[in-house]
């Protein structure tokens, strides 16, 4: 995904949201800005919930953060439609600053370009599920007989024909938290935004909606901002994932950067119980092609995962799994490494090596 | 699917806020099922200064809650039986509220009594705090030796002082005479109502306008003739109500409602009372609704308004008659002025307690979807209001209905004239036949919008002809074609379908008198229980406070209110008591607190016992439950006429009157309290071996306390509000003067009794508060 060279969706720039008295002292005073949060709190009654955080979200991409609650995270993702006004920093959507927009372009962004899903759904409970879905582009001013008809097309996309009569209060929360979705697809927006979409769905409903929501990306190539604390979560949908730690993006990377690089014991300790070997692919746990190496394995391509790279290995009888792009072949991961990634003893090959 | 959950999430449920605590008038009851569909809100919001809290919710529609209602977060309290979501009533069902152990509890608190809806609520009793609560904090435990200490020495001190001094009334010296400059006053606004600008231009167009309206509704409604209005009636409930089998139940009331009004003879002070009640409702919602939204909408405007309708929750309801009929005279324009002015506060406090209980999510979605204001405010804010608007509603009306009804006082003619001139000659017959269509249109309109409000539930609506806008237009149809069919037939109530119940019930009150009041073998009989309350404890209760010393009752009374609440609850308290004596009213006041106190020490024995018995008993509930449910329906005038039947024009009519009155909510609050006591412990004490009475006496009683606290709250409130009206049928005292300065325009005398009253409320509220300790969150 290299796209890095056209604007990004998001453009952020040193965001600090600062809650409490006379906030706006916090971000430019280097004394303040460094404390820790309790600290900062006995000195001065303010809370730093977003501290100093950059990042561009890339056109296309779903892009994750991560972290424990009151990590900042939700806050955050309101900073990027100011739904909760950022204290200081640049914030850019599209090369346009969100920051200098007044009330009616502020509107207007976060009718048509920005559409979000709630961890609590935020549904109307008195209009049926039809209206709730339209609810967007009545506010956007369509007529009613159209918005319905666009309206209709949505439920039907997130698979809830025949429902459209409903209240939300007669639906399970899988359900509602579908409309929804349906609700924030059906503006058409540019990007997508979810606050903890899926928290308070039980596990199994959980999994449906992410398999939706990657199943959506994959035919629609919607950006998407996911904030999540689950870790699973974020490692299933997500192509880019930002750790949030008391404010601060502690590490920002993909999965496999993630769970195979950790900057620091926070993050380790964070990763620990992942199954790296659904995560970590061949192409960072491989090794250069030894002379010594049978060049007829089993071939895979760099982005398959090391748990692919073992059942391929298995059926080859052991020898080394061969990673080939455009016929090339970059390297092997033979079993002794594959063991080690899912022991977790050997950091995956590129950083040993480096 | 778990559609009852998610349905379940009331918008006020997750606030983050603290409960406040709001004082219905009247207890509610909730029932427990239900509790949890209504919002439990919990707001924040720094309680009010100044009554204690009640908290109500509104759930359901169906409470009543006077006038100290909700504040925003109040949780709440006040359900009402049926409730909207709850469909099927639960097991505990009206009347209790089933506050959830871990939200906020609410309190509640009776404000004056009204005769509200009826089957209101129930309420929980919580902490909440009172302003003065809100001070107070949590006590330290270890401080409360102390104040007991005080207390007891206060007493002491008085008690020797009282024995070391002699007693006396109130020195002279210390009074100021208002009569004469109120005297005065009426007489001005008797000289010049006609001349003066304020009048001419002003009051006058007022006054006018309110008796145009008036007649105007009367005219349609006398036009539209007897068929007409039942048919509306009747179809009125069952569009409200839903074109079902619930619906059908309500129409079946509203028609033998109105049948029964005309069978009594009735119709005519029928169709009047009606009448008032639509201008008076009418303009009561809008002013409420406005006021409403002004304050859910800013903050500031909710702060000014707090203070003010949580004083208005204190006074009783005549205390809303004497300024109008200083201004306007007696009559129609001042019996709706004080009917809209009682009315609307419940509508206000209610829009705005909705406006401002919206799930935060749902708006939350709505803004980032770029909602503007305004579209929030239609779209969102509004809708997500509607039931608790509608609660308002219901409560707005069955006040308006009490009002109504006392206002006959001033002239406002009606059904409550009836039942006042035929209660002033003491013929029970024909207040009956006053009073049962009283009663039966204050059932109607209950059930009417309780069943609306309980259909604005999650549920999808249905569709078809009987439906929607067609059902409505079915409905005015059908009225129409009625009205033409009166036409046809005659307008005015067949003279030949009248029954006239006085007489037989004269013969039965008479039998009564004959034969129940005296030489009953073994029980005596009515008259003797009522000279023996009298002789046994009304009067050597009233000697005694007459006999202390004023300043022995001012520390006592401060040392009380000390003990319960804060520094602040016991300043005002000591200084409304004052305020009695100022006003040179010393002994009256003590004559009717002494009969306040006898009457709530009725109320408590039985209604807890009572309630008690309902918690533990199963059918104990299910048999009481329609009982409370109608008692509390009726305005508090009607209570009036079987206890003179029985025993006769007395002080001990006018307590057993206050008594009937307060005991639901007594037994309501008791039951619910011990109910819903952590059935946790309860379980925890049953597995220690714990028998029936160490259950009571050692987990639920002591576990429901701020239960029991709260009921003996309302009671309070409840009692002085029917007192007063007891100087109708001998209470005498403050009631009596009143009651005199009203009918027969001595201003002087009735504004000062009306003052002493709510001075007396203040004192008792202050000493009774159950908040006052309540965790501020």
């Amino acid at each position: 995904m290299n796209t890095t060279a056209t604007t990004p969706v998001f453009g952020v720039r040193n965001l600090w949201k600062v809650f409490g008295p006379r906030a706006d002292r916090v971000p430019g005073d280097p004394l303040l800005a460094d404390l820790p949060q309790a600290d900062l709190r006995a000195r001065t009654g303010c809370t730093a919930a977003v501290r100093d955080v950059s990042f561009d979200v890339r056109k296309g991409e779903v892009f994750v953060v991560m972290g424990l609650s009151g990590s900042g995270k939700s806050t955050l993702v309101r900073c990027l439609t100011r739904l909760i006004e950022p204290t200081s920093g640049t914030l850019e959507i599209d090369g346009d600053d969100v920051l200098a927009m007044d009330g009616s372009r502020l509107r207007e962004l976060r009718r048509r370009r920005a559409a979000m899903v709630f961890q609590h759904f935020g549904l109307l409970p008195h209009r049926s599920v039809l209206d709730n879905v339209a609810y967007g582009l009545e506010i956007q001013g369509v007529g009613r007989a159209e918005r319905r008809a666009r309206a209709a097309g949505f439920v039907e996309k997130v698979g809830l024909a025949g429902l459209e009569h409903r209240r939300p209060g007669q639906l399970s929360g899988g359900q509602q938290q579908r409309v929804g979705l349906a609700r924030a697809l059906a503006v058409d927006p540019e990007v997508l935004l979810f606050d903890e979409p899926f928290s308070a769905l039980d596990p199994l409903i959980r999994r449906d909606m992410q398999e939706e929501v990657v199943r959506l990306h994959r035919e629609e190539g919607r950006t998407m901002v996911f904030i999540t604390h689950d870790l699973g979560e974020a490692l299933r949908v997500g192509d880019r994932i930002a750790l949030m730690r008391d404010g601060r993006i502690v590490q920002l990377g993909t999965p496999e950067e993630i769970v195979g690089a950790p900057a620091d014991d926070y993050v380790r300790d964070f990763v620990r119980d992942v199954p790296r070997e659904q995560v970590v692919t061949v192409r960072t746990a491989m090794r250069p092609m030894r002379a010594d190496d049978a060049g007829n394995g089993p071939a895979l391509p760099p982005g398959a995962t090391v748990s692919e790279a073992i059942t391929a290995a298995a059926h080859g009888g052991g020898t080394p799994v061969r990673v080939v792009e455009n016929g090339r072949c970059l390297g092997v991961v033979d079993p002794q490494t594959l063991l080690g990634v899912v022991a977790g003893v050997t950091p995956p090959a590129g950083k040993a090596a480096a | 699917m778990t559609p009852t959950t998610t349905s379940k999430q009331g918008p006020g449920e997750k606030r983050p806020t603290a409960p406040r605590p709001t004082a219905p008038r009247r207890p509610a009851n909730a029932a427990p099922g239900e509790a949890p569909t209504t919002p439990r809100p919990a707001p924040a919001a720094p309680t009010p200064t100044t009554t204690g809290a009640g908290a109500t919710d509104d759930g359901s529609p169906t409470t009543v809650v006077p006038p100290r209602v909700p504040d925003d977060g109040s949780p709440t309290t006040v359900v009402r039986p049926r409730t909207p979501e709850g469909g099927g009533a639960p097991p505990a069902a009206r009347g209790a509220t089933a506050p959830a152990p871990s939200t906020a509890p609410p309190a509640l608190r009776p404000g004056t009594p009204t005769p509200d809806g009826g089957t209101t609520a129930a309420c929980t009793p919580a902490p909440a705090g009172t302003g003065t609560a809100a001070a107070g904090g949590r006590r330290a435990p270890w401080r409360r030796p102390r104040v007991l200490g005080g207390a007891a020495s206060a007493l002491v001190l008085g008690l020797a002082g009282a024995l070391l001094l002699g007693g006396g009334g109130w020195p002279a010296g210390l009074t100021v005479d208002l009569s004469a400059p109120l005297d005065d006053a009426n007489q001005w606004v008797l000289d010049n109502r006609d001349t003066h600008p304020l009048f001419l231009y002003f009051l006058l167009h007022l006054s006018n306008t309110a008796v145009d309206a008036v007649n105007a509704v009367y005219g349609v409604l006398a036009a539209m003739g007897w068929p007409g209005v039942l048919t509306a009636g009747v179809l009125l409930a069952w569009r409200a109500a839903g074109f079902d089998r619930r619906g059908a139940r309500v129409a079946c009331v509203a028609f033998g409602a109105f049948a029964l009004c005309g069978l009594l003879g009735m119709w005519d002070a029928t169709l009047l009372t009606l009448a008032l009640m639509v201008v008076a409702v009418a303009v009561a919602a809008l002013l409420g609704a406005l006021i409403g939204l002004a304050a859910g909408l800013s903050d500031r405007v909710d702060r000014a308004l707090r203070p003010v309708l949580d004083t208005m929750q204190v006074l009783p309801a005549f205390a809303y008659l004497l300024p109008f009929v200083l201004v306007f005279g007696t009559g129609t324009p001042a019996a709706l002025f004080c009917t809209v002015i009682y009315a609307a506060p419940p509508m206000a406090r209610l829009t705005a307690l909705g406006l401002r209980s919206a799930d935060p999510g749902v708006l939350e979605a709505a803004v980032s979807l770029g909602a503007n204001g305004r579209q929030r405010l239609w779209t969102a804010r509004l809708p997500l209001a509607r039931r608790r608007m509608l609660l308002g509603l219901n409560q707005t009306i069955m006040m308006a209905l009490s009002m109504v009804v006392i206002a006959a006082l001033v002239g406002a003619g009606g059904l409550g004239e009836e039942v006042y001139s035929a209660l002033s000659t003491v013929d029970v017959g024909k207040a009956l036949a006053a009073g049962i269509p009283i009663v039966l249109i204050a059932v109607w309109l209950d059930r009417t919008t309780a069943a609306a409000g309980d259909r604005l539930g999650a549920t999808a609506p249905r569709r078809g002809l009987l439906h929607g806008r067609s059902a409505w237009a079915l409905a005015a149809g059908g009225t129409l074609a009625a009205t033409l069919a009166g036409l046809a037939f005659g307008t005015t109530w067949p003279r030949g379908w009248t029954y006239d119940i006085s007489t037989p019930v004269n013969r039965a009150q008479d039998w009564i008198v004959d034969h129940l009041s005296t030489g009953v073998p073994l029980v005596g009989g009515t008259q003797v229980w009522s000279d023996a309350f009298t002789v046994g404890l009304l009067n050597p209760l009233r000697d005694g406070l007459q006999w202390l010393p004023w300043w022995a009752l001012l520390l006592l009374v401060a040392a009380l209110a000390r003990l319960v609440g804060t520094w602040l609850s016991a300043l005002t308290a000591t200084a409304a008591l004052a305020a009695t004596g100022v006003l040179g009213v010393w002994t009256k006041s003590l004559d009717t607190l002494s009969q306040v106190v006898a009457a709530l020490a009725v109320t408590l024995v039985v209604g807890v016992l009572t309630g008690v018995a309902c918690a533990r008993l199963r059918w104990v509930e299910r048999w009481l439950r329609p009982v409370l449910d109608t008692l509390q329906t009726m305005p508090q005038f009607v209570y009036l006429i079987p206890v003179v039947a029985l025993f006769g024009v007395s002080r001990a009519a006018a307590i057993t009157a206050a008594v009937v009155y307060a005991l639901p909510a007594v037994v309501r609050i008791t039951a619910q309290g011990v109910r819903e006591v952590d059935p946790a412990a309860l379980e925890a004490a049953r597995s220690m071996g714990a028998s029936t009475r160490q259950q009571l006496f050692q987990v639920q009683l002591p576990l429901a306390r701020p239960a029991l606290k709260l009921a003996v709250n309302q009671g309070v409130v409840l009692v002085l509000a029917v007192v007063v009206v007891g100087g109708l049928v001998g209470g005498g005292a403050l009631g009596y003067d009143v009651v005199k300065g009203l009918s027969r325009g001595e201003m002087g005398t009735g504004v000062t009794a009306g003052l002493a009253i709510v001075c007396l409320g203040l004192v008792l509220d202050r000493i009774t508060q159950p908040t006052a300790r309540g965790p501020r969150p």
